[in-house]
């Protein structure tokens, strides 16, 4: 299959990730490991159905332009995936060393990304800024689609925005502002100000899901006494 | 001891003993937040925690789940033998004692208030400094203390909280959770909803996994992990749809396999992630849920693939208790933090992530 070797770069929770040359281009190989505490049925359907989401969802996205890896090769029963090696770094690693108007920029364009995204009906499911790559040419990739999935319900996007703005906050709380107001000015480019709107009540409302939200709390109390 | 974490901490109190000119410090913890009414006695002396008592009264419902009234009913009769048990067994009087520690939350309010009541109480009468506890913080700082952890990742499972978190800038900050029930909600809910509990818990094995032995096949159910956070409302629904389908033992036993299956898999999964991304070497599982054989195998198992130990809380100390809520509130006072009894209000709604904590490392 692989033209080249294979040179192990990490194992991640789920998967090992291999470096290779592929029909001549640089790749990655993505294989789903089977893990020893899983049910081996259980184990068998979890392993298919994500390397088939993911698969499916990166060669769709690429069709409407948002930079996800190009899939070269997908054997959803072997859990494998060959897809386009991108050279660069996780924005979790080497956003702190960038100045907050680049910061900004780099907000903006995952907002932009991400629209296109739900704006297809598509949501990542665990878009953190571990799962976006700053390429060597700057610019900015969207990956790891294991949780993806299609949906038209807004809480699925609002889930999304949700879970980046609580990665920004665990690792760089002091960008987070500058980071969230860039997202939301590229997310609003082709998405509509009502959308917008109706997007971050949402994603207010998932935030306060958590357990023990005082917010909530007062909230309901509040409401209880007037309505 | 050997634990870097509690070695600083334990050196700001050998100063603070050391400057009060007292020769040991004895905090008396109380813990009320939930079914269990608890008191636990810790004792500083030359440089070493000891736990000399953990007394608990545990409040079991006829039927049904936990009614918050029944619950503080219960502990309102049980709270005055809880302590005379636990201060006659640890040969303390509460003369001697260097100060009172009260879990104010997060909890049912009816409950929280008996045990915040007889703090109170404790500390006006008796002049004693009042140490306001989070029961989350409590129930981490407990497993660290004795497993002798420094720096673990936290997984933190019961009734009423399922969360991972890792401790970051002097707090514990939540990684992953749960978006609406616990795990321990979860199991006791279908347990209860199908007619196998109360009890709940039968010669230490909960209801499901008794159940889980009758069934041999997989179900497909839901499974609901967005990002690190689970969501375990549907698959209680869809369970209970599945079960009440059920054909004998045997079709039930399935489901209760693929419930807790599921479930467990889901949990261990975003623990498994948050190993990676936060890249530690120890995992420590606490709450009442950790009692739970089957989890604590599988998430041995996602440890071992990361080269990280696993370490669990037994059983006295994984539920809630009364020692758990002295430790840390002997952690809190040696670095000053007490509250004034008549500003010591309950929490009901009292994050994790919300509670300084001075005595961890700078990171």
């Amino acid at each position: 299959m692989a033209s080249g070797g294979l040179v192990e770069l990490t194992q991640g929770a789920e998967a090992k990730i291999y470096r290779t040359v592929f029909l001549g281009i640089p790749a990655v190989v993505k294989l789903r490991i089977s893990k020893p505490y899983r049910h081996p049925e259980y184990d068998r359907v979890f392993k298919y159905k994500r390397t088939f989401i993911e698969a499916r969802v990166m060669a769709h996205l690429r069709s409407l332009g948002v930079r996800a890896p190009s899939v070269l090769y997908v054997d959803p029963d072997a859990g494998l995936i060959v897809m386009e090696y991108i050279d660069g770094c996780r924005l979790s690693e080497c956003l702190s060393e960038m100045p907050v108007g680049r910061v900004a920029e780099i907000a903006l364009d995952i907002g932009r990304q991400t629209s296109i995204m739900h704006a297809n009906s598509i949501y990542h499911g665990d878009l953190t800024l571990a799962n976006t790559l700053m390429s060597s040419k700057d610019e900015v990739y969207i990956i790891d689609f294991g949780l993806s999935g299609y949906s038209r319900d807004v809480e699925e996007y609002a889930i999304d925005v949700h879970l980046l703005d609580r990665s920004v906050e665990l690792l760089y709380s002091e960008l987070k502002n500058a980071f969230m107001d860039g997202f939301w000015k590229g997310y609003s480019i082709n998405a509509s100000a009502n959308f917008v709107e109706k997007l971050k009540d949402k994603v207010r409302d998932v935030r306060l899901r958590g357990r023990y939200v005082e917010e909530r709390l007062r909230r309901r109390v509040s409401k209880d006494r007037y309505a | 001891m050997e634990n870097a974490v509690t070695q600083s901490s334990l050196g700001n109190i050998a100063r603070s003993i050391h400057e009060g000119g007292l020769s040991k410090l004895t905090v008396l913890g109380i813990e009320s937040t939930s079914h269990t009414f608890g008191v636990g006695v810790v004792r500083l002396s030359s440089g070493a925690p000891e736990i000399l008592v953990n007394e608990f009264s545990r409040y079991v419902p006829e039927k049904g789940g936990i009614h918050p009234r029944d619950a503080s009913n219960y502990h309102a009769k049980e709270a005055p033998k809880v302590l005379y048990r636990a201060l006659s067994k640890a040969g303390v009087k509460l003369s001697e004692v260097s100060a009172i520690a009260i879990a104010l939350g997060p909890g049912l309010g009816p409950c929280l208030r008996v045990g915040a009541t007889v703090a109170r109480f404790l500390s006006s009468y008796y002049s004693k400094p009042l140490i306001p506890v989070n029961h989350a913080v409590a129930h981490i700082e407990i497993g660290k203390l004795l497993n002798n952890l420094r720096d673990p990742l936290v997984i933190y499972v019961s009734g009423g909280n399922t969360l991972i978190a890792v401790q970051r800038r002097k707090r514990y900050r939540i990684v992953g959770e749960t978006l609406d029930i616990s795990l321990g909600n979860l199991l006791d809910t279908f347990a209860r909803e199908i007619g196998l509990a109360p009890p709940y818990v039968v010669n230490g094995v909960h209801q499901v996994d008794a159940c889980a032995n009758w069934g041999e096949d997989f179900i497909d159910l839901p499974y609901t992990v967005k990002g690190n956070d689970l969501s375990f409302s549907g698959l209680l629904t869809a369970a209970l749809k599945k079960a009440r389908g059920a054909k004998g033992e045997r079709e039930l036993g399935n489901v209760c396999l693929s419930l807790r299956e599921t479930a467990f898999n889901m949990l261990v999964e975003v623990s498994e992630r948050a190993l990676v991304l936060a890249a530690k070497s120890e995992v420590l599982l606490t709450g009442g849920v950790a009692a739970n054989q089957v989890l604590n195998d599988k998430l041995k198992s996602m440890a071992s693939l990361h080269g990280a130990k696993f370490y669990t809380v037994p059983a006295d100390y994984a539920g809630d208790n009364g020692a758990m809520i002295a430790w840390n509130g002997l952690l809190h006072y040696v670095h000053g933090v007490i509250v004034r009894p008549e500003e010591a209000f309950i929490r009901q709604r009292w994050r994790l992530d919300e509670v300084d904590a001075p005595w961890l490392p700078e990171d």
